[in-house]
């Protein structure tokens, strides 16, 4: 198998070897003895997962691919994801969403989803952008209104809210 | 008949002005995700959750429903037009639907997945309606154990259907176990894995690791291909009805396909994905015309489509009378259920008679509506496909984060949501299913309950699960799903063992 998957079924052992750990050590068990206190499920699960990702290892590391193949081609499984990754441009989508969590409540939502838009627009496809941003400024103070005056559901208004909208 | 009272009050239910206009929006929004590349039924679902809040669970599942079987309609459009699927379980009709279209029987092609879908919605909906109250009669004798067993029978047959490595379908299936120990324990109060953080004592909001693991995901995995020219369609031609001949060889397909896929995918659990692929081969042997197939032959799309929708409709009598989720898909409408306070299992059909039959009731007439929608309106859905990916993706986000945001009001939610759209488009780059993640989170609350109180009656013993008939039974089935693909070896090394005698 791939590179990803020996990296990948490391991290998954260790993820799994932690949540055990934590299993035994931060869950309290309660005073008046219990059958199957709030610690037994969770190191089960633990156990079971360090188990599985200690086959997931193995199979990393020995397997070809070729069963997966032909188990794929009998569930009708999803194709594999090759496309190659740009890595700028995804960079740049996720700091720009790591941005709009921030600015949510701050900005308001209309101010940040417009803003997270014409972003996002400029960073996968400028060519259409004056449309583009009209389309913007129309979903993002549309949804504001329908969720806030038709649906009633409070979203941020941030500095809109000195307009008094 | 018995059926007939409770069927009348379905339409009564379902025939108000207002859960039309849900059922409608409902196969409206699934039969634009159907044609949506890349956004099927499980985004779709999980994306419009959030439009539910408001309502009365029966609109509420009435409008999922009819995302769910219109997204099963969908999909064949683009197979068919575009040799693009719309969902996974359109990638069969590609073969044939596609073919058909470049020699200019687009129009029949289109006409039989319609009549498909159609024909095997109403069947499995019909069946639904007849057997639907006898298995919840008969689940209601189940005792913890027994929903212990098929919970754990439930999962694993799901997990060994999905994805191409069982070891990671499992190891997904685990993972969404562990995140469902987030929160506080339900028995006895104590706080699990929440790190002091106080929003956590609920545990993950399952909404947000839905979102993030099916639609922000697809944000991640969509940018890859962002500027890829729009793709060639071919023009509708040929009438869109079926001729004397298309009937004949088409009708037993159909009838093939409603069969093969309600049983493979409905009542084994397998999905819409696999019934679809079954049935093709189902045709590829049974078929008249079987040295056609692959080269346009209408058999290749009538069989599949049914298949689906029949799948679809199948999956519905797990989640309405089990209570247990038998696909991804039907998971997350179990886990929209819980949030709008609704706990589906045996006990509906008695206490929520409205709910259940107005459910019923709808999906005649949403399929009906499929049926109209899909037929005389097909161009303007494939006009659907002019939107330009960059934007559909920015209006993912924009979904995304609106619906995370209106459950809870809450900044952590959305950081949540982000994380697990990353988490999600590296599961996506590793070859591991998400959708067994779900369903163990659904399920994982659910299972230790049963599991505690199973240990209650037995004064502790794991005896009590192998004494009971049906507990074993279910047992017997979990043990099968996940060993079957390793019996061969069984073979291989009784040979080593006793020599090359044997063989």
């Amino acid at each position: 198998m791939k590179k990803e998957d020996r990296i990948a079924s490391i991290v998954f052992f260790f993820l799994a070897l932690a949540y055990l750990v934590l299993a035994f050590v931060t869950i309290p068990k309660p005073s008046v003895l219990q059958i199957l206190g709030p610690e037994a499920f969770p190191k089960v699960i633990g156990l079971t997962m360090l188990v599985l990702s200690g086959l997931y290892i193995v199979q990393s590391f020995r397997s070809t691919g070729q069963e997966d193949d032909a188990r794929a081609a009998i569930i009708g499984a999803e194709e594999k994801l090759t496309t190659r990754v740009d890595i700028r441009t995804m960079a740049l989508m996720l700091a720009l969403m790591l941005a709009y969590v921030f600015l949510f409540e701050p900005l308001g939502y209309p101010i940040a989803t417009l803003l997270m838009f014409v972003t996002g627009i400029f960073i996968l496809d400028r060519r259409h952008w004056k449309r583009d941003t009209i389309i913007a400024f129309i979903a993002s103070f549309g949804f504001y209104f329908v969720f806030s005056l038709v649906l009633r559901v409070q979203l941020p208004a941030g500095p809109l809210k000195l307009l008094g909208l | 008949m018995w059926f007939i009272d409770n069927l009348i009050m379905g339409f009564s239910v379902a025939l108000t002005p207002i859960n039309l206009v849900y059922a409608f929006i409902g196969v409206f929004l699934g039969t634009i995700i159907g044609v949506l590349p890349g956004i099927g039924p499980m985004t779709g679902i999980a994306l419009l959750i959030p439009i539910t809040f408001g309502l009365p669970p029966t609109s509420a599942i009435i409008l999922m429903a009819g995302i769910y079987y219109g997204a099963m309609y969908g999909g064949s459009t683009t197979s068919i037009l575009v040799n693009a699927p719309g969902e996974s379980s359109s990638v069969v009709t590609c073969f044939d639907g596609y073919a058909m279209a470049k020699q200019g029987r687009a129009g029949p092609a289109l006409a039989a997945a319609a009549i498909g879908s159609f024909i095997a919605g109403t069947f499995a909906t019909l069946v639904l309606m007849l057997i639907g109250p006898w298995v919840a009669a008969f689940a209601l004798n189940f005792g913890p154990p027994e929903y212990f067993s098929l919970m754990l029978a439930g999962l694993t047959i799901v997990t060994s259907l999905a994805g191409r490595s069982l070891v990671k379908a499992l190891l997904a299936t685990t993972i969404g176990l562990a995140i469902g120990t987030i929160g506080i324990d339900l028995q006895s109060g104590v706080p699990r894995y929440t790190f002091g953080n106080p929003e956590l004592l609920d545990g993950l909001e399952f909404l947000v690791v839905a979102i993030g693991l099916f639609a922000l995901s697809e944000v991640l995995v969509n940018l890859a291909d962002m500027r890829q020219a729009v793709q060639e369609r071919l023009a509708i031609k040929g009438s869109l009805w079926l001729t004397r001949e298309d009937w004949k060889r088409a009708l037993p397909a159909f009838l093939r396909g409603t069969l093969s896929g309600f049983f493979v995918g409905g009542i084994a659990g397998a999905g819409a994905a696999v019934a679809s692929f079954f049935s093709y081969g189902i045709e590829k042997k049974m078929a008249k015309h079987k040295d056609e197939l692959g080269k346009g032959a209408i058999e290749g799309v009538a069989a599949p489509e049914a298949a689906n929708n029949a799948a679809a409709g199948g999956a519905l009598i797990h989640l309405l009378c089990l209570g247990i989720p038998g696909s991804g898909t039907t998971a997350i409408m179990l886990g929209a259920l819980m949030m709008l306070g609704l706990q589906p299992g045996p006990l509906l059909f008695q206490q929520q008679p409205q709910f259940v039959w107005g459910l019923i009731a709808s999906m005649y007439i949403g399929n009906v509506m499929l049926l109209v929608l899909n037929l005389p309106l097909v161009g303007m859905w494939v006009k659907i496909l002019d939107i330009p990916l960059y934007l559909l993706v920015m209006f993912i986000i924009l979904f995304s984060f609106l619906g995370v945001y209106t459950m809870n009001n809450s900044v952590q939610d959305l950081f949540l949501l982000l994380v697990f759209g990353v988490i999600g488009y590296l599961l996506r780059r590793l070859d591991i299913p998400a959708s067994p993640i779900i369903l163990g989170m659904v399920l994982g609350d659910l299972m230790e309950q049963a599991l505690r109180q199973s240990l209650l009656i037995s004064d502790g013993s794991l005896a009590i699960f192998v004494t009971r008939p049906f507990s074993v039974f279910f047992l017997i089935l979990a043990a099968v799903s996940i060993t079957n693909p390793y019996w061969k070896y069984i073979g291989v090394g009784l040979r080593r063992l006793f020599g090359r005698a044997a063989a």
